[in-house]
């Protein structure tokens, strides 16, 4: 028993975060009695800096921190050996590990374990909408509800799935034997269940789940109770863990291309993961020290956001929004790389405007930086901000319509495989364009004056968030799916999952513009009687979205345990990863590819993406050299 | 003793090695990234700074308050020179000088906890607390986020200098040292800002 | 295929303004808004078009057929003069729809004369309304808003605890109540007199979904005499 305590592993895990428990007592209560603060022993104090202590604990007893303590203590240097590299049982999924393919997969099925976690919260909520007055819940816990909801999807679900999807198929995208740190990218995975757990602890603690929505502005967040600091503490280990990971890809994407892959050979995914990963390293800090503020006055009594003592109430929202409206482009670009992946293959043909889908990845980075304040147009922020921001926030559809135009040119005249991923794909780019249009109109100041708050806010996210971001997961987990597990999903069962999913979300999310128009406010528990209708007819469509979710987890996780063998390459791609078994050996590569031409040469007589020689060795000229390819036609 | 690393090689298949696509090392390139992000939480900072004391307007520092500008002074003084004998530690070592090395970092380490101890001092006897007023708070967040970054600089050079004396590094092999260290510097630009504009502006 | 679109947009744009989106119209303002948005219905509905019918065609048309299985597209890679159209038309209405948007806006917010003034405070969980003493009199205060017909009003407004959000859906006007400072919004009031909803729409709390009141909007003679018993009521106390 005690070996296996002093292993890294899960029970040193649990007797860490036992410890971590113990020890936010032993620090709280001297500290307290030495100010004489009454009660001595007060649940609050505990439980905050348990909130920062416990994870940390669990985190040492798994082993995440081993090797640096080692490196630290200046005993001699290890040699890697590869031992928490790969996965051989499904225990190896429950312990630090290194491979990045394995690392994929702990993220996706964690991400998705949240979805359905989030999605169930979702039901509950529109379960209660479906009548006036309430019925179910208490008006605060359907604050809980909505709250718990959006931040778990936003921070637990969308993000790292995304980086789960990209630590899967980047590495092996662009040639590279692992990440660039791969026990930094372990850390990162483990700290997602720490945060989301913690999220879900909320509701346990008196005072119920933080209800203050997952923008939790002050000063309604910094007298809430102890629930509120579950997100407060929370959300900071998933930020951590997203500014790791995007450091991680960035530093991979840099240095560990494959020979001949200059940037403008890197699949689109590359680009897109690599315009996210600016975007999580320069946005993301603001979000951190946004909730520092919050936890400071709320557990320590500081001014921040108390005007009497010269505190600023829209110093949060400036301050918040500076992080999470590039947070919707975080949420969105890595989409964006997927479906030009899956588009190309799909329709056989290359992408459209390559360079300018690049460049538009880009433009969207710059721009996201530059459009915070539409997010507070009604907020009594300083006039003369709103038009500024207007117009950025109009001109950011440029990029965004060159994207969806390139695509619809991608498909013209192509071989269109209308599978599930295909399926996925065009329904993203069919809704899309929706929640693009109607980003327009709330750019426009005075619609928004009037819709803001609404419904019609509701609608446009889960347009652009459900339509736009988990569409493309879909897709990209169908796509992969052969990859990662070696197994051939049911086709039939993705295309109907595809069919009730879009007509369901058409049905649920369309009718909120209405609503919103008409003047139903968002975070609502109760409304007025005027949109009982809508809203029954709302929550039975939400119900069919909810149901063709268990078909999808059915289908894959049937597949996964007895589908049909995988080939290495089925699409048919040209990219690196699908040149590579399915699943990808151990070490991805035994030797690193060479790369002779662009990413998406379908349709150029034998075009060649990557070879498998030595760098020094001379390459098979492929017949029609790629990289003098014609670029126009 | 860096020999250790090398027995284990042949009887354990590996991946292969990557190809280095850019001239930066992966380390290197890993600490800019992690400054950038740090920048960008000490701007956030700044960003409730200025919402206090410029677009509030609100007066700097709060009524009946006074930072010690000469102490904090002294105090720049001290960081800034530990971040030249981190310098001179670092090329001592690129000469295989190793006693000027070591002596470089121990005396490096000693200032910045100097640096540290003088910062807590100060908030002993500044006379305001954080629950008083907004700037108050800003005032304890900036420098106490600073002082959150020294402690964490001094835990690297703390591991360093522990490494330092156990023999490690050598000209040839300064990586483990260089990276620590420009977190360091990068701490010491960064108090020179919070200085220049809680203090002295 | 360019009729088809043409009939296909102008189909969906007569759907787009059948369809009944608004709340009635109780300000001056709510006309200028709602006109912005079926301008921009207008412009939208083309593009929405365009896209759908685009996916349609190629799916249609271009789907793949037994026998093509292991067939490609032709290498297409790009096309500069079609890229920088669908690069500088969308910016150019973008940035018309900007402008229109902007001198609407500035209408909406022009400063009438004779503009009646009404501070609102928001708390957990309701509104005050409060009305500024005249000739040395005392305020008047109020728990449902009262307002004349046809007539500039300017709210004041303010908060006691945490943000709220003072929205009477009909004026199509919102603001954040926010502690520390004083936000506005004018508005003029139409000819009908009418009741509508005032509800909050930042999230305060708990009960922020029942911080309901009700706006009546009085003909102008009808609003004096209940102003002239409140003020004497005022007076009393």
């Amino acid at each position: 028993m005690t070996a296996r305590l002093r292993a890294p592993g899960m029970p040193r895990a649990g007797l860490g975060l036992a410890l971590g428990i113990a020890l936010s007592y032993a620090i709280v209560l001297p500290v307290r009695a030495l100010y004489g603060f009454e009660p001595l022993v007060d649940g609050d104090a505990v439980t905050i800096v348990a909130l920062l202590a416990a994870p940390f604990g669990f985190l040492f007893g798994l082993g995440a921190f081993d090797y640096w303590f080692y490196w630290a203590s200046g005993r001699p240097t290890r040699p890697e050996d590869h031992s928490g590299h790969g996965a051989t049982s499904w225990r190896d999924y429950f312990r630090v590990n290194t491979d990045h393919k394995v690392i994929g997969i702990q993220y996706t099925v964690t991400s998705f374990f949240f979805l359905l976690v989030g999605g169930a919260l979702a039901m509950l909520m529109r379960a209660e909408l479906a009548q006036p007055g309430m019925q179910f819940v208490s008006t605060d816990a359907f604050n809980g509800l909505f709250s718990v909801h959006a931040s778990i999807l936003i921070f637990l679900f969308i993000i790292p799935v995304f980086a789960g999807l990209a630590n899967f198929v980047l590495p092996l995208m662009i040639g590279a034997p692992d990440m660039a740190f791969p026990r930094l990218n372990a850390l990162s995975y483990w700290l997602l269940p720490i945060a989301g757990t913690m999220m879900l602890l909320s509701f346990l603690v008196p005072g119920g789940s933080f209800a203050t929505g997952w923008t939790a502005y002050a000063p309604l967040s910094t007298d809430a109770p102890l629930g509120q600091l579950f997100f407060t503490i929370g959300v900071q280990f998933a930020g951590a863990s997203s500014v790791a990971t995007a450091l991680n890809f960035l530093v991979t994407i840099i240095t560990m291309r494959a020979p001949g892959m200059s940037f403008w050979r890197m699949p689109l995914l590359v680009w897109a993961n690599f315009s996210t990963s600016l975007l999580v390293v320069i946005a993301t800090p603001f979000i951190a020290a946004s909730q520092f503020f919050v936890l400071l006055d709320r557990a320590l009594g500081f001014n921040f956001f108390v005007p009497d003592r010269g505190g600023d109430v829209l110093m949060y929202q400036h301050v918040f929004w500076f992080y999470s409206h590039p947070a919707v482009y975080i949420m969105m670009l890595p989409g964006f790389g997927i479906i030009s992946e899956i588009i190309s293959v799909k329709a056989r043909k290359p992408i459209f405007g390559y360079r300018m889908m690049a460049f538009s990845l880009l433009a969207i980075v710059v721009l996201g930086f530059t459009v915070w304040a539409h997010h507070m147009f009604v907020s009594g922020m300083q006039e003369w901000i709103r038009v500024p921001m207007m117009i950025t926030t109009a001109i950011i559809a440029v990029p965004t319509g060159i994207k969806i135009f390139s695509w619809l040119a991608t498909l013209w005249r192509g071989v269109l495989h209308l599978d599930t991923p295909m399926l996925f794909a065009l329904g993203f780019l069919t809704m899309f364009v929706l929640g693009g249009i109607s980003g327009v109109m709330l750019a426009m100041i005075p619609v928004v004056i009037h819709v803001s708050d609404t419904y019609f806010i509701v609608a446009h996210i889960h347009y652009v968030l459900f339509g736009g971001s988990l569409f493309t997961i879909f897709a990209g987990v169908y796509y992969w799916f052969p990859k990662m597990t070696g197994r051939m999903y049911d086709e039939r069962l993705g295309k109907i999952h595809f069919w009730i999913t879009f007509i369901g979300f058409n049905l649920t999310f369309g009718p909120m513009h209405l609503i919103g128009m008409k003047g139903m406010p968002r975070r609502v528990a109760d409304y007025a009687e005027q949109f009982a209708g809508w809203n029954l007819f709302i929550s039975l469509a939400s119900f069919a979205v909810g149901l063709s979710t268990l078909i999808f987890v059915y289908n894959m996780v049937a597949s996964w345990r007895g589908g049909p063998r995988a080939e290495a390459n089925p699409w048919r791609a040209l990219t690196l990863e699908w040149q590579v078994s399915s699943p990808p050996p151990i070490f991805n590569f035994d030797q690193i590819p060479t790369v002779v031409g662009g990413p998406y040469e379908y349709g150029v007589p034998g075009a060649v993406h990557g070879v498998f020689k030595k760098p020094g060795e001379v390459a098979p000229a492929p017949a029609g050299r790629v990289a003098t390819a014609p670029k126009k036609e | 003793m860096e020999a250790a690393s090398v027995a284990h090689a042949e009887h354990h298949h590996g991946p292969p090695p990557a190809n280095q696509s850019s001239r930066v090392e992966p380390q290197l390139l890993g600490m800019l990234l992690f400054i950038i992000s740090e920048v960008m939480i000490f701007g956030a900072f700044f960003t409730a700074y200025f919402f206090i004391r410029v677009v509030q307007g609100e007066e700097w520092p709060a009524a009946g308050t006074e930072l010690p500008v000469a102490i904090a002074g002294v105090n720049t003084a001290i960081l800034v020179s530990s971040s030249i004998t981190l310098h001179w530690a670092e090329s001592a070592l690129k000469r295989d000088n190793r006693f000027g090395f070591k002596a470089g970092m121990v005396v490096t380490f000693l200032l910045g906890a100097t640096f540290l101890f003088i910062q807590v001092n100060e908030y002993v006897h500044i006379g305001f607390s954080p629950q008083d007023t907004a700037q108050g708070s800003i005032f304890y967040g900036l420098t106490g986020l600073h002082g959150a970054h020294v402690f964490i600089g001094l835990l690297l050079l703390l591991f360093v200098t522990i490494r330092a004396f156990r023999g490690h590094f050598s000209s040839q092999s300064h990586r483990g040292v260089e990276v620590p260290g420009i977190y360091w510097h990068f701490v010491d630009v960064m108090w020179i800002v919070v200085y220049t504009s809680v203090y002295i502006l | 295929m360019l009729i088809i679109g043409a009939i296909a947009s102008a189909l969906g744009i007569a759907g787009a303004l059948a369809i009944d989106w608004f709340p009635k119209v109780g300000s001056t303002q709510a006309d200028d808004i709602d006109t912005l948005f079926d301008v921009l219905l207008i412009a939208s509905v083309p593009i929405f078009v365009l896209v759908q019918s685009i996916v349609l065609y190629c799916v249609w048309k271009f789907r793949m057929r037994p026998g093509d299985e292991l067939k490609d597209g032709p290498p297409i890679h790009g096309n500069t003069a079609l890229e920088v159209i669908w690069t500088t038309i969308p910016a150019l209405l973008l940035v018309g729809l900007c402008a229109y948007a902007y001198v609407v806006l500035g209408d909406m917010e022009e400063k009438e004369p004779n503009t009646m003034v009404v501070n609102v405070t928001g708390e957990q969980f309701t509104w005050t309304f409060q009305y500024p003493a005249e000739n040395g009199g005392k305020p008047v205060r109020t728990n449902q808003l009262y307002l004349p017909a046809g007539r500039p009003v300017k709210f004041n407004v303010r908060s006691k605890d945490v943000i709220h959000d003072f929205w009477v859906p009909e004026f199509r006007m919102k603001i954040d109540a926010v502690p520390g400072i004083t936000t506005e919004y004018r508005i003029t009031t139409t000819r009908d007199a009418r009741s509508y909803p005032v509800v909050c729409a930042e999230l305060c709390g708990l009960g922020h979904a029942t911080m309901r009141q009700t706006a009546h909007v009085l003909p102008e003679a009808e609003f004096e005499t209940w102003m002239q018993r409140k003020r004497a009521e005022a007076q009393n106390t």
